[in-house]
């Protein structure tokens, strides 16, 4: 058993970096250290809390005293800042309960090997990466494709040997005929027949390479976009959370993608150019050893000065795709604006800050595009050398008699078949580069480990009963707690209506009921079942959602209605309907339930979205039913219609409600108040008014502003 | 005829709540935070936050109590009497924290972040750190054209004030990501 819980920092009182711990004992003292020196040791007697208080770029942990007296324990960097929320729950769980629970493993920022900050969501080090173990696995999952890759390196290779043989006819044709200015013609058109047929069969089999090329690539991509697919809408919402949909969806598609373009081109050309590079060579080495070490004389050379450009060229091209980049955001920034653009008249202001930037763009790309009209012919002239070298002391060994013309000219022709391995090999790094960091990024999604397991062996009780939270602490970071030690009871049948300014944790408290995130402390529980010891796929079905901004998927309005239950009849999807006071404005639609609603429902009106949602929510007759702010974007008429769908829907339902407009709560058995992370309040209307609290005073503030509205 | 009626001023209709100098005392409190008396009332937690930290660090800084409900802005930092300025400024640097690129020692492209060896310098003092950065089209910005600031992985800041003021190596390493 652990006997300390620490906490290393890295900050100074006057910001200046140290080597820090903070510990905190079973004992119930908190004490700190600097380089070498101690600090403090200090009780947590007294104490009320342990909070972490973040600036910019650092951050601090300081103990709140019961007498109001506040203490800093330690500042760091934003490197500490995950760790130190971690800390202050180790503390404050001491601080509530008395006793101390010390976790057994604590989890590093840093790369243990080489001390480099870990990417947040990865637990391997990305500088660390071995990109064997990478391309190891992404060569496993090839297996399914093993076979069509074989065959498509066989036809790669007879593809390579009939290509070859073109040099080698040249050779014979010029030696054994042109060169001697005889022979009978029907030789020559032999020679010129099995050329042509050579060029045609090289085509014919690399067409069949391509094919099987590409069916093993796009097969290996929507394998790999398939799992990724599938692996994300089993994620956590806090783990897709910490990713934006761009990021989420360029995994999806674009990474994978990027390995399927690797597989069809680079793999295929670097199998091809190998294959040529080697037959090529040891044709050369047999006809003239000589020659060969001329040709290959200037190699080294070439590549360190072809990997050089590549690398200059691809530095200013990337910049230059940056500015690009920028203009396309600049442009959909604007357009996506133009009416508040137009409503400030602030055209010509747009206009001066896009031309600015193209303008950069214009000067980048044409800069680029001079050197590279200077820069490229250079190379090529000077991957050229070694056909020099050869042509030189070739003709000098034919003017000498120890080389026949033919062999001459089947080595100018092979030189380009070896230095255009060679330019590949240059690139190659890079393609290999961009395919493996696709394939960390899709990787790094399989391995996610979903933060909100499944119980292997879940109680799927009956959930009938009421909902009640049971000392409660929660944070989407762990250094910002949004509920604290909250505890509610709410009976079955009972509605009960969720009060408070925004940002006191409303819609967290619905999040834990939905366990779309699992409490830092405490329980959630429903029919006395603790959320965890289900299966999430029961709990979902047993609990009706209608969240304020409702999203429809592109398809008919019946399609919407049954995405929540599947199997639905057509008799519960208009009873669905019906309950949710959307049918009759379904019926009096051209199409009917037929009717097509496009992507986010914007051919139908708000209220009318919303009801839609509610007859979605309770289709699948929930006994629990969550209304997050329902009605709340509606008109006053469109609302009190909605409401009076609602509670006759709510009838024996155990339902939380969260509203801002309090008298959509009229209903309510009873309403709590939360504030600032905690149950201010609870009780009846009535009550609560009697309280003069919170409450009152919100029902106060309302009451004025409808007057002022008036 | 219809006679023009003047338009209310934005600052007439709207109280900054600029804070008199003569009127407020800051000191450090004993648990390491900075305190205000003001008109007779003690705060004894304030927070400061700069309201132009990039464009503008020594002018209008918000000064709220422990609920983050602000009680003043200062209007520039030079109002300030002697001690004052010293308080201030002590908690402004220990709420702001952001290095000085001093060098950068390597800039490395790993599966799609930049990890950066760099050489900072902090309140007076000159160290090392060790970055990684995301995202970097977004993650290193020009401030202008010859300032920047880099934001890595666990929302560190450093700033390069002058990137006339870097040394060739360290430019050239930071060249492809300047646009």
């Amino acid at each position: 058993m652990q006997e300390t819980y620490t906490l290393s920092y890295d900050l100074d009182a006057r910001m200046l970096p140290c080597e820090g711990v903070l510990r905190f004992t079973r004992s119930g003292r908190v004490s700190a250290s600097a380089d070498g020196a101690e600090l403090f040791d200090r009780t947590l007697e007294g104490a009320e809390e342990a909070a972490v208080l973040p600036g910019v770029g650092c951050g601090l942990i300081f103990l709140k005293m019961k007498d109001g007296e506040e203490f800093v324990l330690c500042r760091f960097s934003m490197s500490a800042l995950l760790t130190a929320g971690e800390f202050c729950k180790v503390v404050n769980y001491y601080i509530q309960t008395n006793t101390a629970a010390i976790p057994e493993e604590k989890e590093t920022r840093v790369c243990e090997k080489c001390g480099r900050p870990l990417v947040e969501g990865l637990k391997v080090c990305l500088f660390c990466y071995n990109r064997t173990s990478v391309l190891k696995r992404a060569l496993e999952l090839l297996r399914p494709f093993r076979r069509t890759l074989l065959v498509a390196q066989i036809f790669v290779a007879v593809a390579s040997f009939f290509y070859l043989l073109i040099p080698l006819f040249n050779r014979v044709l010029i030696d054994n005929y042109l060169s001697q200015m005889r022979g009978p013609a029907a030789h020559i058109v032999m020679l010129a027949g099995a050329m042509f047929l050579a060029r045609g069969l090289n085509e014919v089999i690399f067409i069949l390479s391509s094919r099987a090329y590409n069916r093993a690539s796009i097969g290996y991509a929507n394998l790999l976009r398939t799992m990724a697919y599938d692996k994300l809408q089993r994620l956590s919402m806090s783990s897709l959370q910490k990713r934006t949909p761009g990021d989420l969806i360029r995994r999806v598609m674009e990474d994978t993608s990027t390995v399927k373009d690797f597989i069809s081109d680079a793999g295929r050309w670097g199998i091809e150019q190998f294959i040529m590079f080697v037959i090529v060579m040891v044709i050369l080495l047999i006809t003239n050893p000589w020659l060969t070490l001329l040709v290959f004389l200037p190699v080294p050379v070439v590549a360190v000065g072809m990997s050089r450009f590549w690398r200059f060229i691809n530095i200013r091209y990337e910049r230059q795709w940056r500015r690009s980049s920028r203009c396309n955001s600049i442009l959909h920034d604007i357009i996506k604006g133009i009416r508040t653009v137009k409503s400030f008249g602030n055209e010509d202001q747009e206009i001066e800050k896009f031309m600015g930037e193209t303008r950069k763009l214009a000067e980048v790309s044409s800069s680029n595009e001079k050197l590279w009209a200077l820069l490229f012919p250079s190379m090529v002239f000077f991957t050229g050398i070694g056909e020099f070298l050869v042509l030189y002391f070739g003709a000098g060994a034919i003017l000498d008699g120890g080389l026949s013309l033919g062999v001459l000219v089947q080595f100018t022709m092979f030189i380009t078949y070896v230095y255009a391995p060679l330019r590949w090999l240059v690139s190659f790094p890079r393609w290999l580069a961009d395919a493996m960091t696709s394939m960390v990024k899709v990787f790094e999604i399989l391995d996610e480990d979903t933060d909100l397991p499944n119980k292997e062996d879940p109680a799927n009780v009956p959930l009938t009963g009421g909902v009640s939270f049971e000392g409660v602490s929660f944070g989407y970071k762990s250094y910002e707690p949004v509920l604290k030690d909250v505890s509610i009871d709410v009976r079955q049948g009972e509605m009960v209506g969720i009060v408070g300014k925004s940002g006191v944790g409303k819609t967290t408290l619905i999040n834990l009921v939905m366990r779309l995130y699992d409490p830092n402390a405490g329980s959630v529980r429903i029919s006395g079942c603790d959320l965890r010891d289900m299966s999430q796929q029961h709990l979902h079905e047993n609990v009706g959602v209608v969240f304020q901004d409702t999203f429809l998927f592109a398809g008919t309005v019946y399609d919407n209605i049954v995405y929540a239950k599947p199997d639905a009849t057509q008799e519960e999807v208009i009873a669905a309907c019906k309950a949710g006071g959307a049918h009759e404005f379904i019926i009096k639609m051209p199409d009917g339930y037929n009717t097509v609603i496009g992507e986010n429902g914007h051919t139908i009106s708000g209220g009318e979205r919303q009801r839609l949602a509610i007859a979605r929510a309770v289709i699948k007759n929930p006994p629990i039913l969550i209304l997050d702010e329902a009605t709340s974007s509606l008109d006053v008429e469109t609302e009190a219609i909605i409401q009076d769908s609602l509670h006759k829907l709510i009838k024996g339902r155990t339902t939380l409600a969260i509203a801002h407009r309090l008298s959509t709560l009229r209903a309510a058995d009873r309403l709590i108040v939360l504030d600032k992370g905690k149950v201010a309040e609870m009780g009846t209307h009535a009550e609560l008014l009697k309280m003069k609290g919170i409450y009152y005073d919100l029902v106060m503030a309302q009451r004025q502003t409808g007057k002022k509205n008036k | 005829m219809e006679t023009a009626t003047k338009l209310t001023g934005l600052s007439e209709a709207i109280d900054l709540g600029i804070l008199d100098p003569a009127q407020a005392e800051f000191f450090e409190t004993p648990g390491g935070f900075t305190g205000l008396r003001l008109h007779g009332t003690e705060y004894k937690r304030v927070a400061l936050r700069r309201a132009m930290p990039i464009a503008q660090p020594s002018s209008y800084i918000s000064v709220a109590d422990h609920e983050n409900k602000e009680i003043c802005v200062i209007r520039s930092l030079s109002d300030l009497d002697d001690e004052n300025l010293r308080v201030v400024t002590a908690e402004l640097d220990r709420r702001y924290y952001c290095p000085e690129v001093v060098s950068i020692k390597s800039v490395k492209d790993k599966m799609g972040y930049v990890y950066m060896e760099l050489r900072v310098t902090g309140h007076g003092e000159t160290f090392d750190k060790n970055c990684a950065v995301k995202d970097v089209n977004k993650n290193i910005r020009l401030l202008d054209e010859s300032s920047l600031i880099i934001f890595d992985v666990d929302g560190n800041r450093y700033i390069v004030p002058s990137l006339a003021a870097l040394d060739k190596k360290s430019l050239k390493r930071l060249e492809p990501y300047l646009f």
